[in-house]
């Protein structure tokens, strides 16, 4: 259909003012931050609410138009560049954001919404959004979602993705879905992980229910010089294996801190290599003692010079350097190609010294400023744009720089995406069966190519990777942090390993599923966690088994294997397929091996008892609890119950290897007993050594370092501990948390309490109202063509029923 | 400036934009409208395209983003890159080059007697306004098509005299509870180092705000600063620039610098009470410029410290000309800071233009009517009792957007503040 019929039913539903075809709007909507340029839009349109947007969407697919989403035109990777002749949907007037949910630590956004706003909105109730872009400032809620953006302090608590607990989106047809409920224990196809990166080429977000973390009580920001760019990478590798777990640990070099200081002035020695900032935080004591254990691993790894911002002004000054050390590039040269390439932390030293390298090959200048501790790099080709030959040049450097960290087993992107940058990238890091199943992907959710076409897959006609080959055993890379291992390897094998150096996966302790008895006894293995894809308040600290697991390799019901994902601690190349399979049940795909990061291990686990609170707690006690679990640093569950012999509270909180820690939290909890009429808990320590020792561990609750998926042990009747399915669970981090109005009416459905039961793996529950089953039949298809795979009862039935 | 650039320094200033978008949401053009063409990034883009010749500058559409902005510097402020303000100068000499024909007339909007006569208009029709529509006159107007939407954009424009000395403490003191003061130690501040300070009036500070302008004289004085008016001195010439008339900006610059020339020999500072002003002086080469400096800096450096307690919550504007062109952004919250009881309020989009900005509310009342409700909404979202600011353009489009969303919220010149607290302090015969 012509463009003016489009543009006029366009104005019909949007209204006159929000459609713009002007030369003005087509000009500026043609561009982004990424300096690529692409087609000319049909028009612009700007939906005042989601229901316009809606029937935006809806009427470009019944003219058969292709149409692109943008929020803040920040991306790097050209995501939001139109084909000619789309329709640009703008979300800059969807700009509403609910109420804080302080107890859930949630708020709901619209797409619109500035990164930055979500935290300001927040920080009166202590709390903030963790992915901290360095675009935050413009960058909006719906384009870091599709991004899937990191940022400097998404080392300790992840990125986007990991604080996203509910999309709400429109599919490429116009019609409304969600992705679940956002409960924190919500099991299933994981809909809003394959979401979160897909660059807008699934769907449009409408809203997101985020997930906000406590602000620390403490912060020490460190600032280290290093003579060398070598030592200083070298450094973050010691660090990241000291068994402390920065906030933030990003490296600024010579060149870029050159830059800076000319744009800012703020004082940084311009006469060295490299310098480092690194941040610790937690409560007063922690935050103090671990940032003198960082300063001694820092110095001993060569720093000249380490310091401490001396208040808050110099350290918000210090961190606004960081972050427009990019935009400060425009000073250096009218053009540079950014990159965000990651690699294994174990390789970090390696890429650095290659680009040197490839730098003089090339005859270009490169500044770098990067997420160090993620092994995240942001080398910036700056170039003329006028100089012909050099612009070629900047182009095959940066290519090159790519190539490089795919050697080393890397990514070619861990923030800004495929996009246009990085198509002709793309296919030399993915095997041929993982892009056919993503071009599959693609074609499920958008079946006639509408919905922002030509990005993150490459064209058609390319040679894939070859495949990876599937690890036969166990493989530890303590300095990358990761641990490869085949399905069949039990967990409990790879803990007990993982702590002999003070580090876990951080899905729970193993070692007491071994002694857990008749459900999955000392079975669970590698394979059954992937599928599993549980939480539970054993968990402490970490979010989902999704979130620990970087690399997979699987089989499709047809035979056909893939890889997905790769070891490195941050990657958006391509669609999240190790979050879409991981938790699914097993109903897509077979799980063959896995790498997981691990993590320190927590030094000591304290459980403190309640028998006597009463069945409901006041808002006011409610809201104090929180307020001490929040006040410390070190993770902590508290799970309350209804039980038989009357209403029990436990917090279970894990603490580094010094006691004080625990002493202080313990302190804080009796004075909040005292203060709202309760009698003291009462209290049992271990030591972290005991996790490997299940004998040690009677006395605690069972679920407390129990199985990965803790609700295991509801189903072993007869238990002197077991939590009873009624309960109220809060986590200060991440959220687990259900007040009495959210504990769901039936116990089972979308939520881990159904994942296993008498040792087997339980069926996939039917997913809640509002999430799309016959997108699940789609992908049920592509991945299992001939039912090789369980098959759910609802999703046979829902194919019965569809036209699908 | 701007006139002289080549096309190798264009080229060379366009270059330094490197598109990140940083500046969006820092720009109220943007903000107003949702529309990246009305954006910083959006409008150096078109330029370029312009200035490679894909688009042209008098196509409507590219000549109204141009028009459209507000030459706030907003955005130059926030820049990692360093884009400099002469380039959003150019951007607008391009809009105004496209269409000569919509220059309003400058000479009325700078003449003195024409704003006085229009500020005693303004102040019997809103009377009038008042007694017919009750208090919320301002937002019934609005709703009334056609001319009482016009009539009620035409007065948000004149900033509301805080009026008389009586009339300004009777409205302090019904804001601050007006309640017993403590009483002040006898102990008077002796006259600072006796400063010599001429006295830049400006247009409309003196003729629509003519009381405030006074008393900040008196504030001066009994800081021990001793005073001239140099005579001959006109309108500063801000407006005329923004118009883009240079012949009228010339003439302007050069009468004031007649007028000032003889007394630079024997004064200390030239003071000026209007942000917009001082900016517009200070951006002048010459020696008038260099002693230019702005009222609030200036008490501020006088460092009052007898001033009476006044307690207030009140919410401080920063006018763009202080904020982003001179740089005066702490002077006001440590001046603030010595007045007992006052709690200073950060408003959230503080960088943002409130949308006076010059002639700017005449030229596209719509637009400017969209910002200064936000930047309304802003400042009254804070839960401030009274907002404060420097500049009377932001005075008056602010207090338009107050009459709308929460009209129990008074703006009032931060000076008018000052004095107030130190008319709380000291013997009352003094400073009236
Ligand atoms: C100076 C600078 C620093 C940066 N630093 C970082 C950094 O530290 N970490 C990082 O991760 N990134 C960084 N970026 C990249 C960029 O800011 C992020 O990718 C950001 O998430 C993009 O958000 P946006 O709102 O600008 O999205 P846009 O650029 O408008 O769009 C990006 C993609 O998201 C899609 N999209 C946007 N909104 C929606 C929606 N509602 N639904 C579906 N799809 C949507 C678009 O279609 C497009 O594919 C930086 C960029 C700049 C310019
Ligand atoms: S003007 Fe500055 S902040 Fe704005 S897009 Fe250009 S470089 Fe970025
Ligand atoms: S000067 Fe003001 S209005 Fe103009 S582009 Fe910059 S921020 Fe926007």
């Amino acid at each position: 259909m012509s463009t003016p019929d489009l543009i006029r039913d366009l104005r019909r539903a949007a209204g006159r003012s929000s459609v713009l075809d002007d030369a003005a709007a087509c000009s500026v909507y043609a561009r982004d931050a990424s300096h690529l340029e692409h087609g000319r839009p049909a028009c612009v349109v700007l939906p005042e609410t989601v229901e316009c947007l809606r029937q935006v969407v809806e009427l470009c697919a019944c003219h058969g138009r292709p149409f692109v989403v943008r929020g803040g035109g920040t991306g790097l990777s050209g995501g939001a560049l139109p084909v000619d002749g789309a329709v640009v949907i703008g979300t800059s007037r969807l700009l509403r954001l609910g109420p804080v949910d302080v107890e859930r630590s949630r708020v709901h956004a619209e797409p619109g919404v500035i990164n930055d706003a979500v935290t300001r909105h927040a920080l009166p109730h202590g709390l903030h959004f963790a992915p901290d872009p360095s675009s935050q400032s413009a960058a909006t809620v719906g384009g870091n979602v599709a991004e899937n953006a990191g940022g400097p302090h998404c080392l300790k608590v992840g990125v986007t993705a990991q604080h996203v607990r509910r999309l709400d989106w429109i599919d490429a047809r116009g019609r409304a879905w969600t992705t679940g409920r956002g409960a924190a224990f919500e099991r299933g196809v994981d809909l809003r992980g394959l979401l979160c990166g897909s660059e807008g080429t699934l769907g449009v977000v409408t809203g997101a229910e985020l997930l906000l973390q406590p602000v620390p009580e403490a912060t020490v920001t460190l600032l280290a010089v290093f003579p060398s760019l070598a030592d200083a990478t070298r450094a973050v590798v010691d660090l990241m294996t000291s068994g402390l777990v920065p906030e933030a640990c990003e490296i600024v070099d010579r060149v870029m801190l050159g830059a800076v200081e000319a744009a800012f002035g703020f004082g940084f020695p311009t006469d060295v290599d490299a310098v480092m900032i690194c941040e610790m935080a937690g409560s007063v004591g922690a935050a103090g003692e671990d940032a003198a254990r960082a300063e001694a691993v820092l110095r001993a790894a060569g720093a000249r010079d380490v310091n401490a911002a001396a208040d808050e002004d110099e350290r918000s000054r210090l961190w606004m350097c960081r972050k427009k050390a990019f935009g400060a590039v425009g000073r250096l040269a009218p053009a540079y190609i950014s990159m965000d390439v990651v690699v294994p932390l174990g390789s970090l030293t390696t890429l650095v010294e290659d680009i040197q390298t490839i730098k003089t090959e090339h005859r270009v200048e490169v500044a770098t400023a990067f997420h160090a501790g993620d092994g995240n790099l942001h080398p910036g080709v700056h170039y003329d744009d006028r100089d012909q030959d050099l612009t070629a040049r900047a182009h095959r450097a940066a290519d090159a720089i790519v190539m490089r960290a795919l050697e080393l087993k890397g990514s070619c992107t861990g923030e800004h995406g495929v996009g246009l940058e990085k198509r002709h990238l793309i296919h030399h890091q993915l095997d041929a069966t993982s892009l056919q199943l993503m071009r599959g992907v693609k074609t499920v959710f958008d079946p006639h190519g509408l919905c922002n076409p030509d990005k993150l897959l490459p064209a058609s006609d390319v040679t894939a990777a070859s495949p990876v080959p599937v690890p036969d055993r166990p493989d530890f890379r303590w300095k990358s942090l990761t641990v490869t291992a085949p399905a069949a390897t039990p967990l409990a094998v790879l803990q007990a390993e993982a702590l002999t150096r003070g580090l876990w996966i951080p899905v729970g302790a193993a070692s007491r599923i071994r002694a857990a008895g008749p459900g999955l006894g000392g079975s669970v293995t590698v394979g059954d966690l992937v599928d599993a894809g549980t939480v539970g308040p054993s968990l402490l600290g970490s979010t989902s088994v999704g979130d620990a697991l970087l690399e997979l390799w699987a089989e499709t019901g047809d035979g056909r294997i893939f890889h997905a994902g790769a070891p490195v601690l941050k990657n958006v190349a391509g669609y999240d397929l190790v979050r879409l399979i991981s938790g699914s049940g097993g109903i897509l795909a077979r799980p063959l091996a896995a790498t997981w990061q691990l993590k320190p291990a927590p030094g000591c686990v304290a459980c403190w008892t309640w028998s006597d609170v009463p069945p409901t707690l006041s808002g006011e006690s409610r809201r104090d609890f929180l307020r001490v679990l929040r006040r410390h640093g070190q993770p902590a569950a508290a799970v309350r119950e209804r039980a038989s012999a009357g209403p029990v509270l436990w917090v279970l909180a894990a603490g580094r290897d010094r006691a004080w820690d625990l002493d202080r939290l313990g302190d804080d909890l009796t004075a909040w007993s005292e203060d709202h009429g309760l009698r003291r808990p009462s209290m049992q320590r271990q030591s972290g050594s005991d996790l490997a020792n299940p004998s040690s561990l009677a006395g605690l609750p069972g679920w407390a370092c129990g199985s990965p998926d803790w609700t295991l042990l509801t189903r072993r009747e007869g238990h002197p501990d077991w939590p009873r399915p009624r309960r109220l669970i809060w986590q200060n981090r991440p959220d687990l948390l259900w007040t009495p109005e959210v504990i769901p009416e039936e116990p089972v459905g979308w939520f881990a309490d159904t994942v296993f039961a008498d040792g087997r793996l339980q069926s996939l529950p039917r997913p809640p109202a509002g999430v799309p089953v016959e997108l699940l039949v789609g992908l049920k298809r592509l991945f299992d063509p001939d039912d090789r795979l369980p098959v759910p009862e609802w999703l046979a039935a829902a194919r019965e029923g569809g036209t699908w | 400036m701007s006139g002289s650039l080549d096309r190798t320094q264009l080229d060379d200033l366009r270059q330094s934009c490197v598109e990140c978008g940083l500046c969006l949401p820092n720009c109220a053009t943007y903000l107003a409208t949702g529309n990246e063409a009305q954006s910083p990034r959006g409008r150096l883009l078109l330029l370029g395209e312009v200035l490679d010749g894909r688009t042209d500058a008098s196509e409507p559409s590219v000549r109204e983003t141009f028009d459209q902005c507000l030459g706030c510097l907003a955005c130059t402020a926030t820049c990692p890159s360093g884009v400099s303000a002469d380039l959003l100068a150019y951007v607008r000499r391009l809009a105004a080059d496209a269409d000569p024909n919509r220059r309003p007339p400058v000479r009325l909007l700078d003449r003195r007697a024409v704003l006085r006569t229009l500020r005693v208009v303004g102040s019997l029709v809103r009377g009038a306004a008042v007694r017919l529509l009750g208090a919320g006159w301002r937002g019934r107007l609005e709703r009334t098509p056609g001319a009482g939407r016009r009539l009620a954009r035409l007065l948000g424009t004149l900033p509301v005299d805080p009026g008389s000395d009586d009339a300004l403490i009777a409205q302090f003191e019904t804001l601050d509870g007006g309640g017993p003061r403590p009483a002040v130690s006898s102990h008077h501040r002796a006259p600072a180092a006796g400063l010599r300070v001429a006295v830049f009036k400006g247009c409309a500070d003196a003729s629509l705000m003519p009381h405030t302008s006074r008393r900040l004289q008196d504030l001066l004085r009994r800081l021990g600063c001793e005073l001239t008016v140099p005579e001959g001195q006109d309108c500063c010439g801000a407006l005329a620039s923004h118009l883009e008339s240079r012949g009228r900006t010339s003439r302007l610059r050069r009468r004031n610098r007649r007028a000032f020339t003889p007394h630079l020999g024997h004064c200390d500072h030239v003071v000026v009470a209007a942000a917009g002003c001082g900016q517009e002086l200070k951006s002048q080469p010459g020696d008038l410029s260099d002693m230019v400096i702005d009222a609030v800096s200036l008490l501020e450096r006088l460092a009052p410290v007898d001033l009476g307690p006044v307690p207030l919550r009140v919410a401080v504007h920063d006018p763009c000309h202080a904020r982003h062109g001179l740089g005066v952004v702490e002077a006001p919250r440590r001046l603030l800071a010595r007045i007992p009881g006052v709690v200073v309020l950060e408003p959230a989009e503080a960088e943002v233009c409130c949308g006076s900005a010059g002639v700017y509310g005449v030229q596209h009342p719509e637009m400017s009517a969209v910002m200064g409700r936000r930047k309304a909404e802003a400042l009254a979202a804070t839960g401030c009792d009274a907002v404060v600011t420097t500049n009377p353009g932001c005075l008056g489009q602010i207090a338009d957007g107050l009459a709308l969303v929460a009209p129990h919220i008074p703006i009032l010149p931060l000076t008018d503040l000052v004095w107030y607290a130190a008319r709380a302090s000291g013997p009352r015969k003094e400073m009236s």
